[in-house]
């Protein structure tokens, strides 16, 4: 396999990867009825109980970056992130993944849920790097779900966008993207420098070896300050104002009978009634 | 001119007509005229747009915007939102709201980065608060909500989820002043070289019942006892990820975040757990039946009826009874 080119020379690649609650922590609060939100209004009250992981969209980003560099395409892969000051720590599992260098932008509006801020702030890191020629991001964040920042970092970057990907190949200085469509996958080619979103048919994102992990635990990633790219510690396109979570959870009515026969015919008495079977 | 609110409808496949999404658009945009006291835009992207210009206008509508080439009946990136960008300014709009639909992940937050402004996605409620719009949409997969204020100078961009609103009444003969919008060059920068199966026939989307299977079912081969009950029923059947995955059903049948977002009358989710991801696909159907042999299955939190049994024992009884009802 050939080694990235510190010193320029290959395809730049930067990866775009962003620290969430694990969603399935949040989801199984959520189903035990204990979610709350905490004190500011805008975060959940979960403590030390639902760990923070990078986002799954983001991690196979990662992935869909080493896979190209296992196409034997000549390229350096640094991992970015935009958080406040634990965030950075999923820089270290993309290291020992395979990417070569970590930058993280601590922000302290980051709690804010605003992909419009973030993105100007990766548009920034991206400028300042100067020879980026594709960025992968994934295809939302497991979070809010809202997806603006490779949609919104395509337009500050000038660069083309190709979203829900499924597959990115570098090809003569081309991008050959299958995306995910809801008709099925289709095949795109795009110019470089273009912004890439990636959804999750990548496949399984490789697991770091422990001697990796070991040398990614040495490796400080780079750190920048938010105000080293966007004045004011605010929102600049929306901010999440409140949470709130839904008061009653579960209305179901579990259909009892004596046999699966018997539960079935209740069921369709039910809907029928309701009216909800047409006719 | 004056404000308008914004309808923004891409991708309108030669001669058709508005979508119950468009339509749910139009009347959420209602809303928020009255209450900005000013009237309702609709832009219609796509190939031969007359119908569903019409419609439009029928529907509400005070003025017309249309950008009618062959290209444009699918989704075509940079073009389609350049010409986005150019109705947001003729019809001098604050707020625009997308119908829910593919693209719109890729539509809305590339429209409001172009123009200065923000954007929100699978708003579940839009209203007026203090002067400007305040967005509601779900977080975690639909764990929680979030409010959203905008703080961009630009416009305020808005994708909706399923049913926010009623689709306003047709008043036949209603017209309205229409606008041809510009149509640029295709962004040759991103270009189609296999396209995705031509898919005709009935859409999942817009079935008013579906039948879905997921693990529960044990084996693939009983992913006919689902198509069997669907049809019996008259809906359409649908597949959790995993078992498109397994290779069970197919991708078409895949409901949830990386598949079709449905809306029904009745889902059926017969052997699925009710992970996020594809509760996010069925999420807003009207009545959601679980079948599932683990009593504390996250799917019997977002059920409104359950049957907590073996889903091979239920569903041959469930398919003997519908072709009974339809006899």
């Amino acid at each position: 396999m050939p080694t990235a080119d510190a010193s320029g020379g290959g395809l730049h690649i930067v990866v775009c990867a962003k620290q969430v609650l694990d969603p399935d922590g949040v989801n199984s609060f959520a189903f035990w009825g204990r979610l709350q939100v905490g004190g500011d209004g805008r975060s959940f009250d979960t403590g030390e109980m639902v760990p923070r992981i990078i986002n799954a969209y983001d991690e196979q980003a990662v992935e869909a970056a080493l896979r190209i560099r296992d196409a034997r395409v000549d390229c350096r892969i640094t991992v970015v992130t935009v958080g406040d000051e634990e965030a950075g720590a999923i820089l270290k599992r993309c290291v020992a993944m395979g990417a070569d260098d970590a930058v993280q932008i601590v922000d302290a509006a980051a709690g804010l849920g605003d992909g419009f801020r973030t993105a100007r702030l990766l548009a920034g890191l991206i400028a300042e790097l100067g020879d980026v020629d594709l960025v992968l991001c994934g295809r939302q964040g497991s979070d809010y779900d809202q997806g603006t920042v490779p949609a919104a970092l395509a337009e500050r970057l000038g660069a083309a966008l190709v979203t829900m990907s499924a597959g990115v190949a570098v090809e003569g200085g081309t991008l050959r993207v299958v995306r995910v469509t809801p008709r099925g996958e289709e095949v795109v080619r795009a110019t470089l420098p273009a912004v890439v979103s990636i959804s999750n048919e990548i496949g399984t994102p490789r697991y770091p070896s422990s001697r990796r992990m070991m040398q990614a635990r040495r490796q400080r990633p780079e750190r920048r300050e938010a105000s080293d790219y966007e004045g004011a510690p605010g929102a600049v396109g929306v901010e999440v104002t409140r949470l709130m979570v839904p008061d009653v959870q579960g209305h179901c009515e579990i259909i009892e009978g004596g046999s699966a026969a018997e539960k079935a015919e209740r069921l369709m008495a039910q809907l029928h009634e309701r009216g909800l079977l047409g006719g | 001119m004056a404000e308008h609110v914004l309808v923004l409808v891409t991708a309108i496949e030669a001669g058709g007509p508005l979508r119950d999404a468009d339509g749910e658009a139009l009347g959420a945009a209602q809303a928020l005229a009255r209450e900005r006291g000013c009237e309702v835009a609709c832009a219609l992207i796509g190939a031969d747009v007359a119908a569903a210009a019409t419609e439009a206008a029928e529907r509400g509508a005070g003025l017309i915007l249309t950008a009618d080439a062959a290209g444009l009946a699918a989704f075509d990136g940079g073009r389609s939102v350049t010409i986005a960008a150019e109705a947001v300014g003729r019809a001098e709009a604050r707020v625009v709201l997308i119908p829910r639909g593919p693209d719109v992940l890729e539509l809305a937050p590339r429209l409001a980065a172009r123009l200065d402004g923000a954007s929100v996605v699978g708003a579940t409620e839009v209203r007026t608060a203090s002067d400007d719009v305040v967005a509601v949409a779900a977080v975690f997969g639909g764990a929680a909500r979030a409010e959203y204020a905008f703080r961009a100078p630009g416009p305020h961009v808005i994708g909706l989820a399923p049913a926010v609103a009623e689709v306003p009444e047709r008043r036949p003969g209603r017209s309205a002043p229409a606008v041809a919008l510009a149509i640029p060059e295709a962004d040759g920068r991103v270009r189609t070289i296999e396209a995705a199966p031509d898919v005709s026939g009935p859409r999942l989307e817009d079935a008013k019942l579906v039948v879905a299977g997921g693990r529960g079912l044990q084996d693939g081969e009983n992913f006919a006892l689902i198509r069997e009950l669907a049809q019996a029923l008259g809906g359409m059947p649908g597949a959790s990820r995993a078992i498109v995955d397994d290779g069970w059903a197919s991708f078409e049948q895949q409901v949830g975040l990386t598949g079709k977002i449905v809306t029904p009358d009745v889902y059926f989710a017969v052997g699925i757990s009710g992970a996020s991801q594809h509760m996010a696909g069925c999420a807003n159907a009207r009545c959601i039946v679980a079948v599932n042999t683990d009593p504390e299955a996250p799917i019997f939190t977002f059920a409104d009826y359950g049957i907590v049994d073996d889903a091979l024992d239920v569903l041959p009884a469930l398919v003997r009874l519908a072709r009974e009802r339809g006899a």
